[in-house]
């Protein structure tokens, strides 16, 4: 069968490929997979369907008699009147109402979430008590009202029924209080606590601080050891380094020229980053672009973001940052840094050129440019970088350090020295599961059996719960009062939203209340004490308190600007003694862009996720690039044996274009082997890899086939829209050389019979993207999930394509397999006028609203999958199988102004229409129309760029109307005439011009 | 040899085949009808509940509103029942001992919530907002009936799609002004569709029938 691009060549794409000058011959190929790629290869006939063999297989286990016998019997028990009569139900008022409440109207509270010792602002939507979505608050610098996946996916984990529920002591199940009796009786100690030790995770909160402080003064002997799995971050070293102490880095990237060395900046997984994003994406004006320039050792979303992006092995970050800092002080009169020379043959000719280019694009943009450097790069990278920030007047924003304690890996080396020295009587620890996620070589899971009294203080029964005789069940995020600091350190307090689900679990503070001598006072009282005596016991503070929970935000509390003196000469003396260069394999440890160090693999919203990059879900794989696998002979799927320093694992091998040579690079985070239910057995444990001197990978790996095969269930050739090049991609100037480039995807073609006309004159409800600011971080993907009650299938589900997802992220590459440029697009249901789906349902059950919504009827679809095999854009969903979970916990979580869905329906992308409906009734009632920005669809509220809008096209001048006359717009598939309401807008690059050769 | 068919053997199978035609038209018919009256839906029941709540009383007598105890219909897509509380408010002073409201003070005492038996259920798929109805000039009584002459509640209305979709299409018979929504006794002086009227363009009432309006 020839592809309908060959019958019916696009328009643009003809003519792009006979347009003037500018343009390498030929249009870039987009596709999705290798096997896309090598066409006629073995994925050709798969690419062809609509969907995979065996989706529309019968659940098995269930033959079809027994299945109709079953129904035909609970038919005749129900009886008829079960037809027309609702079941009884109750109505349960409150006895005592709360303030403020309406039943039916939701609150919404302020509180944030903190990982990696920073604090992000959230906003909770709350239906009678029960928190339902979260949102990010505008007020808070960390979130501008955006948030990502980590912060959406967090509401599972309060509903999630696998959560530790009792206290234990010595092994056996016991009320709290015993526990705290029993710790209360570990803190009468007089040694001062030498034999006290707490394993903690680095906080901002002030009020954990507080507590570390009181117990420091009460036992001076005692310590407190950082510990997680995203340490060492190598900004801290660097700091320390080139500006003689700890600093933190607050990313300011909303700049002219962006230097990225390993910096995922974009991929939005650590507090301060959704900020970034938007910042930078904000100073990449389509008519003012910036530059970003990316050196990575895998590919990330920063990289397929760049406009000009380099490969190379985590090792080689050195030797780029030692020729940047040469071309760079050569040229700013800096001898000490013009003298470095990375050694010898590190670098390839691509890599020395790209390397030119960026010092030369840094240098014409003095004071508006930043290097920036990724926490897996050693120190000296991060130091070199602050050295050409600091020689190019674009000083770095520095803050004082907002976590404490500070530290790497070699304070947790300590305490394993102290434990098996006999000198640890009492272990605390708060950090999240360290005998899982510490590094192989540490010993620690051997020595913490060595300290008499370990208590483990966690949200799960997890690996570490194993190993402690004494565990205190925590409270979630959404469950307890805190406090936390953005990176910039802005301060805010974090209300609970409900009384904990398990009534036995406890907060962190209360556990170390218990050792400050404070246990009598409940977190809250201590929290208020603690900011009472910060504000000098001020007469308003009662009013200041209340507003400072209303907002999220504690005013005027951002950190001053760290004053630090660059050193330069210990920077140049620390690179003078530079490794050589590694030969063979190397391998590369990252955090998981969807379970982060595995704290997550119990969220099944984010196992089913696609990873934004690979798109795979339910697993990590050792990625390679094409020409690593080619010459080691392993193929996607085909099981290696890595092994570093005689540790090994068996991870399944992905072939990941664009990825560096002789590079693995394999996520952390999977392989749990207690995480209840979803997590279970899921993917490679990683850390096994992770050794205390080289915690993010080594060279001197070695990979050799097992013969076994995994089947990885990836999602990026699910949904394809027939191979047509649909995201596109044009550089700057090119578009401006040819603005009517894409006048063929904006207009109405001919066609057969007239339009339907849209009934309303009041509203006609449109979305706009902006490929050009998606940066494809998947947060609108789990926004919409929370939002729309969209259940997950799991990995079996996937395998068939049945992922429910409403809405996509598809990713494309660009060109050469070998180092090809990368696309995502977000792709939901596009709100046809002249809606494909609509002509073919047998029972009417998807039809056109006069507002010009395809509205999807679920209690008319009879389920005969007519629409989801006539849409052009492949956005339509279907329950297979009863994929809701109807537990009592999760009926909690739900949105309760959407339908849920059984088996059997279509669903789909409904442009949030219960929003449209909440706002138009409020509007309504008041007797006014719904105004521009009354309705936020979930996807445009996550996005951290701004790069989904949503709104009325018949109100004047609003943001969409803008859009959609966009001269970058386009319509997805214009040439079937469907007239989209959902417009893309081109994505513009701003390539370094081309020097001659 | 005998005839293969005896001469009835016609008519029976005529009888056959309208029975095989008939059964299934009639019950389909009979279903359908069912599903449109009180028998099969269940209305004009009285419903019992945990607490003899007489509305004759409060509402009729007493003259108590119906935004009283209901208020989350003017600003809330439920009405609402009052929390045990709002009940004590005054039955803390009046018939405080009386047996039939020891439930109401075992609620008051151990905040447990009192379980009231729904009477008017829509079914899961339909979102419905009564503040919308309320603000736009819909009265109580339209739906709900003559609440005030009710022993104990029951559903006086359908409830049915159709039933929606009827005033929906054309709402000005049952419109009435934002003051008296809450009466129940309440007349349109003179043609009701003329009072409708004055209150749709007063009160800017546009209802939707599209889908989406009550479905998503």
């Amino acid at each position: 069968m020839p592809l309908l691009t060959d019958t019916f060549p696009l328009p643009v794409l003809q003519d792009a490929s006979v347009a003037p000058a500018a343009r390498e011959p030929g249009p870039v190929r987009a596709w999705r997979s290798l096997e896309e790629w090598h066409a006629g290869g073995p994925g050709r006939e798969a690419l062809l369907r609509e969907l995979p063999p065996g989706a529309a297989t019968p659940p098995e286990g269930l033959a079809r008699r027994t299945f109709l016998q079953l129904a035909t019997a609970s038919l005749a028990a129900a009886g008829f009147t079960g037809c027309f009569r609702q079941p009884p139900e109750k109505i349960l008022p409150y006895a005592l109402p709360p303030e403020g409440l309406t039943p039916g109207v939701p609150l919404h509270f302020a509180t944030g979430m903190e990982w990696n010792g920073r604090t992000v602002g959230l906003v909770v939507e709350s239906h009678e008590g029960r928190p339902t979505k979260v949102e990010g608050n505008p007020e808070h610098p960390a979130s501008q009202g955006a948030a990502g996946i980590f912060e959406q996916a967090s509401l599972l984990g309060l509903y999630d029924a696998a959560r530790a529920r009792t206290a234990r002591l010595q092994g056996t199940e016991v009320a709290w209080s015993v526990l705290r009796e029993a710790l209360a009786q570990r803190a009468t100690r007089t040694d001062g606590g030498a034999g006290l030790r707490f394993l903690v995770e680095p906080t901002g909160s002030p009020l954990v601080q507080a507590m570390f402080a009181r117990i420091q003064e009460r036992f001076p002997r005692a310590r407190f050891i950082p510990f997680s799995a995203d340490l060492p971050d190598g900004s801290v070293e660097g700091t320390t380094l080139a500006y003689g102490r700890p600093l933190d880095v607050v990313h300011d990237v909303g700049r002219a020229v962006v230097v990225s060395l390993d910096d995922d900046f974009l991929s939005t997984l650590k507090p301060g980053q959704l900020r970034a994003a938007r910042d930078f994406v904000a100073a990449r004006r389509p008519e003012a672009l910036n530059r970003l320039w990316v050196a990575e050792s895998t590919l990330t979303l920063t990289g397929a973001f760049a406009d000009e992006r380099s490969r190379m092995k985590p090792s080689q970050a050195v030797a780029l940052a030692l020729a940047l800092a040469a071309d760079v002080g050569a040229n700013t009169g800096h001898a000490a840094l013009a003298g470095l020379r990375p050694p010898g043959t590190t670098l390839g000719e691509a890599q020395r050129a790209w390397v030119r280019e960026a010092a030369k694009d840094l240098l014409a943009h003095r004071g508006q440019g930043r290097v920036t450097v990724g926490a897996r790069q050693p120190a000296l990278v991060h130091a070199l970088a602050f050295a050409v920030d600091e020689a190019l007047g674009n000083a770095p924003w520095l803050v004082e350090p907002v976590a404490q304690p500070v530290g790497g890996t070699e304070a947790l080396a300590s305490l394993v020295g102290e434990l098996r020295a006999g000198q640890v009587d009492t272990l605390v620890i708060t950090a999240w599961n360290p005998v899982y996620a510490s590094a192989v070589d540490s010993g620690f899971a051997e020595a913490l059996a060595l300290a008499p009294f370990r208590l483990y203080h966690g949200l799960h029964e997890d690996e570490t719960a194993a190993l402690c005789p004494a565990f205190a069940p925590a409270t979630h995020p959404y469950e307890s009062w805190r406090d936390g600091r953005a990176p910039d350190g802005t301060e805010s307090l974090l209300q609970p939203l409900i009384a904990p689900l398990f009534p036995g679990a406890v907060q962190e503070v209360e556990v170390l209340a218990t050792f400050a001598g404070l246990e009598s006072k409940s977190p809250y009282a201590l929290l208020k004490d603690l900011w009472r005596e910060r504000t000098g016991a001020s007469a308003d503070f009662e009013s200041r308190w209340e507003a400072w929970l209303g907002v999220g935000v504690v005013p005027d509390t951002r950190a001053p600007r760290a004053r630090a003196r660059l050193d330069e000469a210990a920077v140049v003396a620390a690179a003078r003694p530079s490794a050589p260069p590694s030969r063979g394999l190397e391998l590369g440890l990252v955090l998981d862009a969807r379970l982060y160090d595995g704290r997550f693999a119990g969220n099944a919203w984010l196992q089913e996720l696609p990873d934004p990059v690979t798109k795979l879900t339910w697993d990590n794989a050792a990625l390679l690039s094409p020409a690593t696998a080619r010459r080691l002979g392993l193929e996607k799927g085909d099981v290696a044996r890595l092994e570093l320093r005689g540790q090994a694992v068996e991870a399944p091998v992905l072939v990941l274009p664009g990825q560096p040579d002789d590079t693995v690079t394999l996520a952390l985070g999977h392989g749990r082997e207690r995480v209840g239910p979803v997590g279970q057995g899921v993917g490679v444990n990683a850390y096994r890899l992770r050794h205390l001197d080289a915690p993010w990978g080594a060279p001197g790996l070695t990979v050799t086939r097992t013969g076994g095969h995994h089947a990885l269930a990836l999602t990026q050739e699910h949904w394809s829209m027939d191979g047509r090049p649909l995201a596109l991609q044009l550089t700057s100037g090119e578009f401006q050389a040819r603005p009517l480039a894409l006048k063929s995807l904006q207009e109405d073609h001919e066609r057969l019979y007239p339009l339907m006309p849209m009934a309303s004159d009041t509203h006609q409800w449109a979305m706009a993207i902006d490929l050009h600011r998606c940066t494809g971080c998947s947060a609108c993907m789990v926004a919409c999930q929370a939002e729309n009650n969209v259940p997950v299938v799991g990995k079996d589900g996937v395998l068939k394509s049945r992922e429910m997802h409403w809405l996509r992220i598809d990713r494309y590459f660009l060109g050469d397999p070998d180092d090809p440029g990368v696309i995502t697009q977000p792709v939901a249901c596009v709100h046809c006028e002249a809606a494909p789906c609509e002509y073919v349902c047998p029972v009417n059950a998807t039809v056109h609203s006069d507002e010009g919504l395809n509205q999807m009827v679920y209690n008319r679809c009879i389920g005969t999958r007519y629409c989801s095999n006539n849409c052009p854009y492949k956005v339509r969903r279907f329950n297979y199988l009863e994929y809701q979970q109807r537990e009592p916990l999760d009926r909690l979580r739900q949105n309760p102004d959407v339908t849920v869905r059984s088996r059997g329906v279509m669903e789909k992308c409904t442009y949030c229409v219960q929003r449209i409906e909440r706002a138009r009734l409020v509007a309504r009632s008041a007797r006014r129309d719904i105004l521009d920005g009354d309705v936020r669809t979930a996807c445009q509220q996550a996005c951290p760029t701004e790069a989904i809008t949503f709104g009325d096209l018949l109100a004047p001048a609003s943001a969409v109307k803008r859009r959609h006359e966009d001269p970058r717009h386009y319509r997805l598939l214009n040439n079937l005439g469907t007239r989209p309401r959902t417009v893309h807008l081109v994505r513009l690059k701003n390539p370094a011009p081309k020097r001659g050769p | 040899m005998a005839p293969l068919f005896h001469p009835g053997t016609d008519s029976l199978l005529r009888g056959l085949i309208a029975l095989a035609l008939g059964v299934p038209a009639v019950s389909l018919a009979g279903l359908l009808l069912l599903a449109r009256n009180p028998l099969g839906r269940g209305f004009f029941s009285p419903r019992e509940q945990p607490v003899e709540f007489d509305h004759r009383h409060h509402a009729g007598d007493e003259g108590i509103p119906c935004g009283y105890c209901h208020e989350g219909a003017w600003r809330s897509p439920v009405a609402g029942v009052p929390p045990t509380q709002r009940c004590l408010g005054c039955h803390a002073q009046v018939w405080n001992e009386s047996a039939k409201l020891e439930p109401v003070r075992a609620s008051g005492f151990d905040g447990m919530p009192l379980q009231w038996n729904r009477v008017h259920a829509l079914p899961d798929y339909v979102w419905f907002s009564h503040q919308i109805h309320v603000n736009k000039g819909v009265g109580c009584v339209t739906c709900h009936g003559r609440v005030d002459t009710m022993a104990a509640v029951q559903q006086v209305a359908p409830l049915t799609m159709g039933w929606c979709l009827e005033c929906h299409r054309d709402p000005t018979p049952w419109l009435r002004p934002l003051s008296e929504v809450a009466n129940l006794t309440w007349r349109p002086p003179g043609d009701a569709r003329e009072t409708g009227r004055a209150v749709q363009a007063a009160l800017d009432v546009h209802p939707r029938t599209n889908c989406n309006t009550c479905h998503f």
